[in-house]
């Protein structure tokens, strides 16, 4: 179906097609950019779904990533998608699995990651993450430095991991755009793409570029501020150059405008709490949103304007001190933010980390515990929305994953226990109704670098 | 410890008639599921006077102690040790926060003279549930350092043991071929075996080159304490035939060895188990990070338990040593991958003083240090609290900087934050 309507689009495109006859008018309206062609056009997403199974889960406890945790409960997914969740669901012709003493939670999504970007093995031939050759290179994307041999991918899967989005590094104001992925085998990046996920943009804060530029420029987080705030003077210019010529091309700004557009969504490294809201005062100026803070340290102490503008923060359970912007930590920091505002906070667990990927789980389940300490009354069921239904709102996929509503995609996994427990492990990982990971069996796809040389497998 | 053993025979006649004197000093941890030297977790109560364990027994009655500490329904365990940079680095990207390494020194090399009791870092760690760390210096050349065994209770006081070990590395993080670092070993080694005591303040091994082969006194002294088998030789190796190059070459010196990291361990864990030689790991270090572990894996532990390697655990991951009481967490996910929960808590707690030989640490039992953790559930649980950490039989402050922060932006305020007074 999305692959019919690319091809609908991209002739539209291709033949000039008045606005009005463009079944995607809403989504281009005002644009003048190449923003669809990214998305649909040469670059667009090429995955296909493995053959999705017809499954009942019975009797399991589910936690459907809205906030809700059902005791005995049934999951039914049938192509691709989730059919149904309930209490003695009636259902023909579906494999039954018995979910007694397990439980279902819909796909984790990890909206940090550097996974095919750093690759393992670390190093230099590889390590593709960051163009850290200018403060801004809006003009790269990190799906052209994905390698899609990373052996990551499935340790990532065997911790529950359906899709992640991958971030150039924050050596830069403007970083490029990051690309969210399908944790699916594949040969190619746009094989693992997400069928239409909108592109990102990512922004940094702080001691990173200041460190990184100090010799050229900028050195200073006033430096900063002032690198960002030319690069979209720069853009708005191009804007309006577009409507005289729309035919010229300059990569920087087709990000940038994207952004100004409301396309192109903003992931911005931050912090400090202060420069969040320094940063939310230059999005007012020129009238873009940002979707998501990512690190955000110190976001507790800003949780109310957070939530007040709707804004996402994507956040470790308790890393901090490897830096001095990151030194004012609270274990509190995701239950805080969550809870702004009489709980419309927008909280995430990122990891940042092919080591933290693997757990998103137990990270949440700490920075759980460590909100219920600092008094707020925070359900597992809630908790679970941090690593599920929030990842998919800041990364614009919501709509097709993220949580297990009929219609959705079957993106999800059965735990041989109460995710929230150290003792716990995935034991199956469903893509799209298709069996991806199996512990029992030792299922998993291995990348070609893995041939030859594993001589011991993770049971 | 022959004291000890008079006062604990004394006790065991008199109780319960006995009365002390500095009943100050004296805590009584009742009724809490207290994990054992076999391994166990049984209902038990312990005293404690002097800064030492006195008795662990079913029932304690009135030994006029003013401190009773109620662990009924609670877990009690050693003090956790850990292997970090706890006290020495304060903030990772701050070079004038780090102590944790030298460019003048080597083998000799004790960061642990540098510690800040007072490092925001301590008391988090302490606050939760470790009790004393091993420091590990951090790598500037062949030789990092030394590893030193210090206590992390508040106050200026802290009793250390060391030195313990001698930290190098083997493999590809030095850089130069592995047949080179052999050689260089063997050769410095057999340099220091015929040097005399009496020999220049300072020698430069190889002419011409930089301070990593120029050694002091102080580094000399190290190495011979090595050659004595005084202490291990601590090797950071990944790579399967890289262990089994450092085990031949331990051999041959005739050295005692103790292995870091040892990422592929598992392939060669018969030989490492033959060799009597412990290691010490991070068992969630699975990614094949490096050429070095490209074989790294979760069932790394669970094949050195099986072939009877002693294990110590730490905490590798995401923030590294300013985590370092996430040990818990390492431990925890290690049974999850099969290993038994006795030996995943062993290798946090008794099994780092075992392999260091460390004195009177790391266990619940009589004449051991009274470093007790109270936690209020599964201590390997990752929603577990600590609430009471004693360290030589003295109850901590447990407050930190990042409980203020936390209650300053969690409570009703009418002022500015700065203006509201410090609980």
């Amino acid at each position: 179906m999305i692959r019919k309507l690319l091809v609908i689009l991209v002739t539209l495109v291709l033949y000039g097609c008045s606005e009005e006859d463009s079944i995607f008018s809403s989504e281009a309206e005002g644009s003048v950019t190449n923003y669809d062609e990214d998305l649909h056009g040469t670059y667009a997403s090429t995955y296909v779904p493995l053959d999705s199974e017809n499954i009942v889960i019975r009797n399991a406890t589910v936690f459907d990533g809205i906030g809700n945790k059902f005791q005995n409960y049934d999951v039914h997914f049938s192509n691709g998608e989730i059919q149904a969740i309930g209490s003695e669901l009636i259902v023909d012709g579906a494999d039954e699995i018995d979910g007694t003493g397990k439980f279902v939670t819909p796909g984790i999504i990890d909206n940090h990651s550097h996974m095919g970007v750093y690759p393992a093995p670390g190093v230099r031939t590889s390590s593709d993450g960051n163009e850290a050759t200018n403060p801004v290179t809006a003009e790269v994307w990190a799906e052209h430095s994905v390698w899609s041999q990373d052996p990551q991918y499935k340790l990532a899967l065997a911790g529950g991991i359906t899709t992640f989005h991958v971030l150039p590094g924050s050596a830069n104001l403007f970083g490029g755009r990051g690309v969210t992925l399908k944790n699916v085998s594949a040969n190619t990046v746009p094989d693992m793409k997400f069928p239409d996920a909108p592109h990102s943009l990512k922004m940094a804060c702080g001691e990173n570029p200041k460190r990184v530029y100090s010799s050229r420029g900028p050195s200073t987080r006033m430096g900063n501020v002032a690198g960002y705030r030319d690069a979209w003077i720069g853009a708005e210019k191009y804007k309006k150059s577009l409507e005289k010529d729309p035919s010229q091309r300059n990569l920087r700004n087709e990000t940038l405008v994207g952004v100004l557009d409301g396309e192109i969504l903003v992931h911005n490294h931050c912090y400090r709490a202060d420069e969040m809201a320094t940063m939310i005062n230059i999005s007012e100026e020129f009238g873009y949103k940002v979707s998501t803070f990512h690190h955000g340290v110190e976001a507790y102490k800003i949780a109310d304007l957070l939530a007040d503008e709707g804004i996402c923060a994507a956040l470790w359970a308790d890393w901090w001190g490897f830096k001095h912007e990151a030194y004012d930590m609270s274990i509190a920091n995701i239950a805080i933010v969550d809870q702004a505002r009489d709980g419309t906070g927008c909280a995430i667990v990122h990891s940042d980390s092919a080591s933290g990927i693997q757990r998103l789980n137990q990270e949440a389940a700490k920075a759980l515990a460590a909100g219920r300490r600092a008094g707020f009354d925070i359900s597992e069921g809630r908790a679970m929305t941090w690593i599920t239904k929030n990842p998919a709102k800041s990364l614009g996929i919501l709509d097709q994953t993220g949580t297990l509503e009929q219609g959705k995609d079957a993106d999800l996994v059965i735990w041989n226990g109460n995710p929230f427990s150290v003792y716990t492990k995935a034991e199956q990982v469903y893509i799209d109704g298709a069996l991806t990971f199996d512990k029992a069996t030792n299922f998993m796809p291995h990348t070609d670098f893995d041939l030859g040389i594993k001589e011991w497998e993770d049971k | 410890m022959g004291g000890q053993i008079m006062k604990l025979f004394k006790i065991l006649l008199l109780l319960p008639f006995i009365v002390f004197s500095d009943a100050d000093d004296m805590y009584v941890i009742k009724g809490g599921m207290t994990f054992l030297p076999d391994g166990s977790f049984a209902k038990k109560d312990i005293l404690v006077d002097e800064g030492q364990i006195i008795l662990v027994a079913d029932t304690i009655g009135d030994v006029g102690a003013e401190n009773i500490i109620d662990a009924e329904g609670k877990y009690v365990t050693p003090g956790l040790i850990v292997f970090s940079s706890l006290g020495l680095l304060e903030i990772g990207a701050l070079p004038q926060t780090n102590d944790t390494s030298s460019d003048i020194y080597n083998a000799g090399f004790d960061p642990s003279k540098a510690y800040n009791p007072f490092s925001q870092a301590v008391r988090l760690n302490r606050a939760k549930g470790v009790s004393s760390t091993v420091h590990v210096p951090g790598a500037s050349g062949y030789f990092a350092g030394l590893l030193t065994y210090t206590k992390i209770n508040d106050g200026y006081k802290q009793k250390k043991q060391g030195p313990l070990g001698l930290v190098t590395s083997y493999g590809e993080s030095y850089g130069d071929s592995r047949a080179a670092q052999l050689h260089f070993m063997e050769d410095l080694f057999d340099f220091v075996r015929s040097a005399n005591d009496g020999d220049a303040d300072e020698v430069q091994f190889i002419e011409g080159t930089n301070n990593e082969y120029k050694f002091t006194k102080r580094d000399l002294k190290a190495i011979r304490k090595v050659l004595n088998r005084e202490m291990p030789l601590v090797i950071q190796v990944s790579k399967a035939t890289d262990i089994l190059n450092v085990l031949k070459f331990a051999d041959n010196q005739e050295v005692d060895l103790v292995l870091w990291g040892a990422a592929e361990a598992h392939m060669v864990a018969d030989e490492i188990a033959r060799a009597g030689v412990p290691v010490i790991l991070d068992p969630l270090d699975n990614i094949p990070g490096s050429f070095d572990s490209l074989n790294a894996t979760y069932e790394n532990v669970i094949r050195l338990n099986e072939a009877g390697v002693e294990m110590a655990f730490y905490y590798a991951q995401g923030a590294g040593a300013h985590n370092a009481y996430l040990a818990t967490q390492s431990a925890g996910n290690s049974v999850a991958m099969g290993l038994d929960y006795s030996s995943a808590m062993k290798a946090i707690t008794s099994n780092p003083a075992e392999i260091f030989g460390l004195v009177g640490v790391g266990s619940i039992a009589p004449g051991f240090d009274a470093d007790l953790v109270v936690w209020d559930g599964d201590p390997l649980e990752l929603m577990s609290n600590v609430e009471s950490v004693l360290i030589d039989g003295e109850d901590q402050d447990l407050s930190n900087r990042y409980e203020e922060l936390t209650e300053r932006y969690t409570k009703e305020k009418e002022l500015p934050n700065s203006y509201r007074s410090r609980e």
